[in-house]
């Protein structure tokens, strides 16, 4: 009988091999940014709330690490969709 | 669930301590100490600066982020990625076994956690060794700079977590905890679970993403 933590694990080895195996077709583009954003938030996130058990903790605590772990994601899209105007804005000359 | 050996934030010197949590009534306890909690926001804080500079770097140079990973053996990245999450599993392991006073299961747990955490350092030592026989460094660009600076500073931070992971298992080894005092060891857990989530961002980022 296979417990929580262990479908917990085996869940995070398969989004793991997931996106080894994403990695590897070599493409880019929409599709391939939408799911590593999405990996990084669900992989990250099951860490956060069952490794680190933080559905139950204190909530300042808890609320930090799920911004963390959304912000990365959102960063993510935000830098392949406007990718030109950050560039441009952050050129000093 | 047990409460290990810490206060809620808000208690004070004259404030009687609540009677132990349960899992339906723990909301709000605090995981490990207050100290380790500053240490992880730090090490948060520090990473998100420096996924700030990735970002920047990226727009900036999208050709080279866009060849660079064809470079880096993704199996390398992928074995580091399972050797972490399989070690935080037994770090989850260990916590609970301490927790129903199964200080036997739980040495046995962190142990085997640690020996698969140094598997993360010898992984990266080959990994590297195989890029410098193939002339990949980081003057081949921003791409590989990056890479380089991101994931030996991520691996630094893992080398606290080891040597953590090896104190808590002497002081399981020496009956320092038990379901009543467990504090330092789940600190030292939580502290691993923060690098994992990390690298897990950073196989992302130099592995996967173009």
């Amino acid at each position: 009988m296979i417990g929580n933590t262990e479908k917990i694990w085996l869940t995070l080895i398969s989004l793991t091999v997931l996106g080894a195996l994403l990695g590897e077709t070599g493409n880019s583009g929409w599709p391939l940014t939408l799911t590593v954003a999405a990996l990084i938030y669900i992989k990250g996130s099951i860490v956060i709330n069952h490794y680190m058990e933080m559905r139950l903790a204190n909530a300042r605590i808890r609320n930090v690490l799920r911004l963390f772990i959304t912000l990365i994601p959102i960063l993510v899209i935000i830098t392949f969709v406007w990718g030109e105007e950050i560039r441009r804005l952050t050129t000093l000359s | 669930m047990t409460s290990p050996d810490h206060q809620p934030i808000n208690s004070s010197p004259n404030t009687p301590l609540p009677a132990p949590l349960n899992t339906e009534t723990s909301h709000g306890r605090i995981p490990g100490n207050t100290g380790i909690w500053v240490g992880i926001f730090c090490v948060l804080v520090e990473f998100l600066m420096l996924f700030t500079a990735y970002f920047i770097a990226r727009v900036h140079n999208p050709e080279d982020f866009l060849v660079g990973p064809d470079k880096l053996v993704t199996l390398a990245g992928t074995t580091i990625t399972l050797l972490l999450l399989t070690s935080g599993y037994c770090m989850v392991k260990a916590v609970n076994a301490i927790r129903t006073d199964q200080r036997k299961a739980s040495l046995r747990w962190i142990i085997l956690a640690t020996i698969l955490g140094f598997g993360y350092p010898v992984v990266k030592y080959f990994e590297i060794q195989w890029y410098i026989q193939q002339d990949v460094n980081a003057e081949h660009g921003v791409f590989y700079g990056a890479y380089y600076y991101l994931t030996l500073n991520h691996l630094v931070h893992v080398s606290w977590g080891l040597l953590g992971l090896l104190f808590v298992a002497l002081r399981t080894a020496m009956g320092g905890y038990s379901s009543k005092s467990y504090s330092g060891l789940e600190a030292a857990a939580l502290y691993w679970h923060t690098t994992d989530i990390l690298w897990l961002v950073l196989f992302s980022f130099f592995y996967i993403l173009r």
